[in-house]
């Protein structure tokens, strides 16, 4: 009850701020017309503010950013297929112990940062892209409000084909579809830039490391939990240091992977190396010890020596053993060899799990013909029964699907579609007798998900089980929670060829996995009976609808945050603060309760002074329209009216306040009716050109459309209607109230 | 062989041709169920197993006011509703001499003392148990409660109420009857497990997830059926009258999804149904729902509202939210057990009746007594859940399948684990005893998995508890055998067995309670395995469900094909 009222009176509070709006460019239909300008002048303050993304809704009452970098959530910045690099960045990022040592790395000693303070990041506050900026003048195309990007996801939602006149309307334009939701992310902001050199920070030289570290820190010190961020520079580094890499082309995450792991070893090695040529005058023994105490809490004495001091972290998390043991046939003999590795490649089968490939990757290979092997024993190339064994298991196991298969007839690697499930735990069948802890076990934690019919195109996105908020969808810049079934969308089989590419498990154990399963239980429970929710309460469309609903269930525009571009590019910060500020202050203040009284006065005139407007709009509408089809103008017409009669009587059954609450919504729901009548009168003629088929069945529901649609819609309304308390009815009677008009019109 | 039903109309065919041209998912128009014979058999001990048929089930298109919208985006994150492949229910009117039961005799002694008999559960007697055709009605749920009805002639059994076919419910989309079905039913009684394609209800909210029929009160002329639906919703239906009841109806008990459902045996009424939320709900077919709210009063157990203060323990009790012997029993839920918050997959009764199985998402698997409502042991998958549970014939073992590709054989009674079953290539999605090829010794189960495969398993208890014996059939001796077996003998009594694994550390912090309820994860070098006596691939596509009859096995696929493969006819059954 609190919560609903606090939510309204923030709500309010928002609207307060609204005035302040009026600086802000908007798009507008009738543009280049006075009235028309004057009348977006006024719909600037009627614009509901943005939706809050699923993240944020999650993160409202997340409580203080934390010092660790844990709740911090980022999308990164995509330069044109870089998607495999911020695919992998993320999934390191959220790698806990790896995350934890990259920023302790070089450690702080007074000797190693000779200014004695904290080494700073070169960050950048980019301004967030101008949400109607002149760029998007010039196209002379549009970005999408709230309003309508609601209404169009109803439509989306409601089971309709997209009317065929949205072909002109790009994807970022179509609400739910990624393109949106990344695009709203960067006018959300904020931008993070890092494209500056950063040179000798970490008294290192730039390099990839530094690079990642830049990044790691960047996202730990930030201000805000959610943004963007813009790894410009880490990817020149990259791109500097890895030659294959320096094209704009579409890259391998896994090789970017192990890439990145290597230049991290070797950079840290090489770091350590001048670290103790510095120090060979000190007394060597007692740095070193320090050096890696500090390191890390767990850095294992390894007895195969690959690790040069200092450096054992990084190995310590990724790297395991292997061990080949091959058995000539000639003379019986074995030999063994060990060989370290960051991740098993693993090769793949129709309708089979993880668990059974990785059996098969230890299967017994038999090395004949041309790949003979050279036995020391009977000198000479014998055949011989090779086995690959895992000796030491690592604490974070990089799993490689080799998805891409090199096929002779098409002399280009393929991808391959089988369905291979992979498990939320792990363990491993097949370890050496003598290794240590060989039932350990882990949990998944990270997918990177290749999606593209091929090696040579596609995108990359990454799925990650953060530390308490679940699971999230990494897709360049957005980020989204996503239920734990989600994880198990990449099996292979499913339509989009979306497979998981790298998986990535951590060591775990079985008490945290059984605590966790606990907690995680009671969030699927609620998400199950959600789902049955939705599936009673909406007309049969199941899953699909579900998002919609679920959205609809909470006031969709919870202003909690002041959305303005332009003030956060001022201060990224500040809006942060803003919102806890707002989140804690909500069940105090009497000045709050005042501004928001002012703030529903001004909205009231806004509304009237909108509904004069509003008319006159019509008007002009009419005339422009009058070079337009006859018959299809007059029932639009006519919905039209109808519409805002509706829209009118449920503004007047409302309570005062939430008349004025909805007051400044229809303006701004007539202009997106408006805009659709448009985009599809401007489409009709493109389609005509091309697409017959579309515009055909375009035509046809168009007929059909008139009698039939009132009456779907409002059973969808009706269904839509969540079971809340009567107190934020007003609220919710307003954005269906809205839906509803703009539907009889479309 | 039987005839396949003419291919149903669909009158508003226009509307699949719009929604062909509108670009929307082409809907799948299969109307008729195909029955082909290809050839393909396997070779076992026992002789050769020949794949008699594959039905292939048909797939009616959707009604087309609900088509579903494919959302294009790969990465769309509304969350996809529960789903199930395709699960068969065998139904048999003729009196067919049930498998053979020599363990009859055993299966008193093998029940130890932790599960002894409750003194008021006598009448749950052995003899009851193994009538398939239900000659001990009146040994149901709870006995002596209010809430066990004893109808007892068949004539007089009460039907749903709402007439399927007629009915103009949102919930039910439409239903293609093959009128012959009353009609087939009846002249051929003696036929044997032939499924008739004759009927196909769609539903139109939600989709079906498990169903099951009463074996008490099945007939020629009455069938009870219950279908469980991703909405939580329960539907009792009679097929031969076609009426149709909703339980649980809008979810009003419960709104998580039914993953499993089961009569209770012997019972005419009561059904057992697992909801997705982790809780077990007993319902009456002829009890009205009521709103279900928690009866903290009725607090069968003291400790029950000290639980819910401090946050349930789901390790070492279930949480009774509604006793089978509260005294308001006049209406549905009979009873609720909460036993986690994780996803129960499956359960099974026990051969006599006095406990049942539960495995879940989370990797357990839970032995319960539902009689006393009383949880008596967990039980750990190695990793990952477990999907399917198993009894064997005579209640001493308990078989699992699950996400570790394994199968895990468990002994109840002795609190441990027997063995584990390496052979499947994905995760376990069925599995199921041959009751035909078990005897007091040996004991052989089927099972099948998301890889397509059926594997089929012997052991015995020879081999288990003499490791040195000269059992044929267990070609593959493992080293690690011998100390389990050891292990086994000398920790044999399930007095007070703590298990100390170096390691393995399970929950040897928690309280005695705890230990005593929690078995811990065995390492895998303590653990015998044992390898299949056939790995087939049986279907190109993930099986999900399998059953033995006495002819053949039978097998379904998640697409729909449903495959029969005969026993070998040179050697028969050794069920004498």
């Amino acid at each position: 009850m609190t919560s609903l009222l606090s939510r309204f009176k923030t709500g309010a509070a928002m609207g307060s701020l609204d005035p302040s709006l009026s600086g802000r460019p908007n798009m507008s239909l009738f543009q280049g017309d006075a009235k028309a300008a004057a009348k977006e002048a006024q719909k600037k303050k009627e614009e509901p503010p943005p939706e809050l993304t699923p993240l944020e809704k999650m993160l409202q009452n997340a409580g203080p950013v934390r010092e660790d970098g844990s709740d911090k959530f980022y999308g990164l910045e995509n330069f044109g297929n870089t998607c495999y690099c911020n695919s992998m960045v993320q999934a390191l990022y959220y790698t806990t112990v790896f995350r934890e040592n990259v920023l302790n790395y070089p450690p702080l000693s007074p000797s190693e940062t000779p200014e004695g303070f904290k080494p700073k990041v070169n960050v950048v506050v980019r301004a967030p892209l101008a949400e109607n900026g002149t760029t998007n003048q010039a196209n002379g195309k549009k970005t999408l409000t709230t309003a309508e990007a609601l209404a169009r996801r109803k439509q989306i939602n409601s089971g309709q084909v997209i009317p065929a006149t949205q072909q002109g309307i790009r994807p970022e334009d179509k609400p739910d579809t990624p393109e949106y939701k990344k695009k709203q992310a960067m006018l959300k902001g904020p931008i993070l830039e890092l494209a500056q050199e950063n040179p000798g920070a970490y008294g290192m030289d730039e390099c990839t490391f530094t690079g990642l570290r830049d990044i790691f820190m960047t996202l730990v010190e930030a201000n805000t939990r959610t943004g963007v961020l813009s790894p410009q520079r880490f990817l020149e580094i990259f791109k500097r240091d890895n030659e294959m890499f320096r094209n704009s082309m579409h890259q391998d995450a896994h090789e970017f992977y192990g890439l990145v792991l290597n230049d991290v070893i070797s950079n840290v090695e090489r770091n350590a190396m001048r670290l103790m040529e510095q120090e060979t005058k000190r007394a060597n023994d007692g740095l070193l010890q320090s050096l890696e105490s500090a390191l890390s809490h767990a850095v294992m004495p390894t007895s195969n020596g690959v690790n040069s001091p200092g450096t054992g972290w990084v190995h310590d998390i990724f790297e395991g053993v292997l061990t080949s043991e091959t058995k000539c046939l000639t003379c019986e003999t074995t030999s063994q060899r060990d060989e370290t590795f960051l991740d098993l490649s693993i090769d793949l089968e129709e309708h089979s799990s993880v668990t059974s490939c990785l059996q098969k990757f230890s299967a017994e290979e038999m090395l004949c013909e041309r790949n003979k092997f050279h036995c020391d024993h009977c000198g000479g190339l014998q055949e011989a029964e090779k086995r690959m064994k895992i000796k030491r298991l690592p604490k974070v196991l990089a799993l490689h699907l080799k998805r891409f298969k090199y096929t002779e007839d098409y002399s280009r690697l393929q991808k391959l579609f089988h369905r291979v499930v992979y498990p939320y735990e792990l363990r491993m069948f097949n370890t050496t007798e003598d290794a240590e802890d060989p039932d350990r076990l882990y949990e998944l934690y990270a997918v990177i998900v290749h999606i593209g019919g091929n090696a040579y195109h596609g995108h990359y996105v990454s799925v990650i089980k953060t530390e308490d908020r679940g699971w999230l969808l990494f897709d360049d810049e957005m980020v989204e929670p996503v239920d734990k079934h989600y994880v198990r969308n990449f099996f292979g089989d499913k339509p989009g060829m979306a497979c998981a590419y790298v998986l990535l498990y951590q060591e775990t154990t079985f008490e945290k996995v059984r605590a966790q399963q606990e907690a995680e239980g009671l969030e699927e429970v609620r998400i199950a009976s959600e789902k049955a929710n939705v599936a009673t309460e909406e007309n049969g469309q199941g899953g699909v609808t579900n998002g919609l609903t679920r959205q609809v269930s909470q006031p969709n525009a919870i202003p909690t945050d002041d959305p303005l571009p332009t003030l956060l590019n001022q201060a990224e910060g500040s809006s942060a603060l803003a919102r806890s500020q707002t989140a804690k202050a909500d069940p105090k203040s009497k000045e709050e309760r005042k501004e928001a009284k002012a703030a529903e006065k001004a909205a009231e005139k806004a509304r009237k002074a909108a509904e004069k407007d509003e008319q006159k709009a019509k008007e002009k509408q009419r005339k422009e329209r009058e070079t337009q089809l006859r018959e299809a103008r007059k029932t639009e017409a006519e919905n039209l009216k109808k519409a805002l009669e509706e829209s009118k009587k449920t503004a007047e059954e409302e309570p005062p306040k939430a008349k004025e609450a909805s007051g400044p919504n229809i303006p701004s729901a007539s202009g997106s009716m408006g805009l659709l009548n448009r985009t599809r009168q401007g489409s009709k003629s493109m389609s005509r050109k091309s697409l017959n088929f579309l515009s055909k069945d375009k035509s046809k529901r168009e007929n059909s459309e008139g009698p039939a649609e009132p009456a779907q819609n409002g059973e969808a309304v009706n269904a839509e209607k969540p079971p809340h308390t009567p107190t934020i009815k007003e609220r919710f009677s307003f954005s269906l109230g809205r839906k509803k008009s703009h539907n009889v019109l479309s | 062989m039987f005839v396949l039903p003419p291919p149903p109309r669909y009158p508003t065919q226009a509307a699949y041709n719009a929604a062909v041209a509108a670009g929307q998912a082409t809907p799948m128009i299969e109307t008729n169920n195909i029955l082909t014979t290809p050839e393909e058999q396997f070779l076992v001990g026992e002789g050769t197993y020949v794949l008699k048929e594959d039905l292939h089930l048909a797939t009616p298109p959707p009604h087309p006011s609900e088509a579903p919208v494919i959302n294009p985006n790969p990465l769309a994150t509304t969350p996809q509703p529960a789903t199930a492949g395709t699960k068969v229910s065998l139904l048999s009117f003729a009196i067919r001499p049930p498998p053979p039961a020599f363990f009859r005799l055993t299966s008193a002694t093998t029940l130890s003392a932790s599960i002894a008999e409750h003194p008021n559960e006598s009448r749950e007697s052995h003899d009851a148990k193994f009538n398939s055709d239900g000659e001990g009605q009146g040994t149901s749920f709870s006995d002596g409660g209010p809430s066990t009805s004893k109808t007892k002639d068949a004539n007089k059994r009460r039907k749903p109420k709402n007439n399927m076919t007629k009915s103009n419910s949102s919930f039910i989309s439409r239903v293609i009857i093959n009128e012959s079905l009353t009609k087939k039913l009846a002249d051929r009684p003696g036929t044997a497990f032939s499924p008739l394609p004759t009927l196909i209800i769609l539903f139109t909210k939600a989709h079906c997830l498990c169903h099951a029929v009463n074996k008490v009160t099945k007939g020629p002329g009455h069938l009870d059926l219950i279908m469980g639906f991703s909405t939580g919703e329960i539907i009792w239906w009679e097929p031969i009258s076609q009426r149709y009841t909703r339980l649980n109806k809008n979810g009003i008990i419960n709104k998580t999804p039914v993953s499993e459902i089961q009569w209770i045996p012997g019972s005419e009424n009561h059904f057992m149904a697992a909801h997705m939320d982790g809780s077990l709900v007993v319902y009456d077919k002829e009890k009205e729902d009521a709103a279900f709210n928690p009866e903290e009063e009725e607090g069968t157990v003291d400790d029950e509202i000290e639980t819910s203060v401090r946050g349930v323990d789901h390790l070492s009790r279930i949480q009774i939210l509604k006793s089978v012997h509260s005294k308001n029993q006049k209406t549905n839920p009979v009873a609720i057990w909460k036993l986690s918050n994780q996803r129960i997959n499956a359960f099974a009764f026990s051969p006599d009746n006095r406990h049942i199985a539960v495995v879940s998402e989370d990797g357990t698997m839970r032995i319960i007594d539902y009689l006393k409502e009383q949880l008596l042991n967990i039980f750990n998958a190695y990793f990952g859940g477990l999907s399917c549970v198993c009894w064997s014939p005579d209640g001493k073992y308990v078989v699992t399948g699950g996400q570790d590709d394994l199968i895990s054989i468990w002994c109840p009674s002795e609190r441990s684990l027997i063995a584990r079953c390496r052979g499947h290539q994905s995760w376990v999605t069925s599995v199921a005893f041959d009751p035909w090829r078990c005897d007091e010794r040996n004991y052989r189960f089927g099972s099948v998995g998301e890889d397509g495969r059926l594997c089929l398993w012997d052991f015995n208890v020879g081999m288990l508890h003499r490791p040195k014996a000269s059992s044929v059939r267990h070609r593959g001796s493992i080293s690690s055998r011998t100390t389990n077996l050891q292990r086994a003998e000398t920790q044999g009594t399930t007095a007070s067995r703590m298990r100390s694994n170096s390691g393995y550390s399970g929950l040897d912090g928690a309280d005695d309670d705890i230990q005593s309820i929690s078995v811990p994860v065995e390492p895998r070098s303590m653990t015998a395995t044992i390898p299949p006596v056939l790995t087939k691939k049986a279907d190109k596509d993930p099986l999900c469900w399998l059953e033995f009859t006495d002819e053949s096995i039978m097998t379904s696929s998640k697409t729909g094909h449903l495959r029969t493969w005969k026993r070998p006819s040179d050697s028969p059954a050794p069920a004498e």
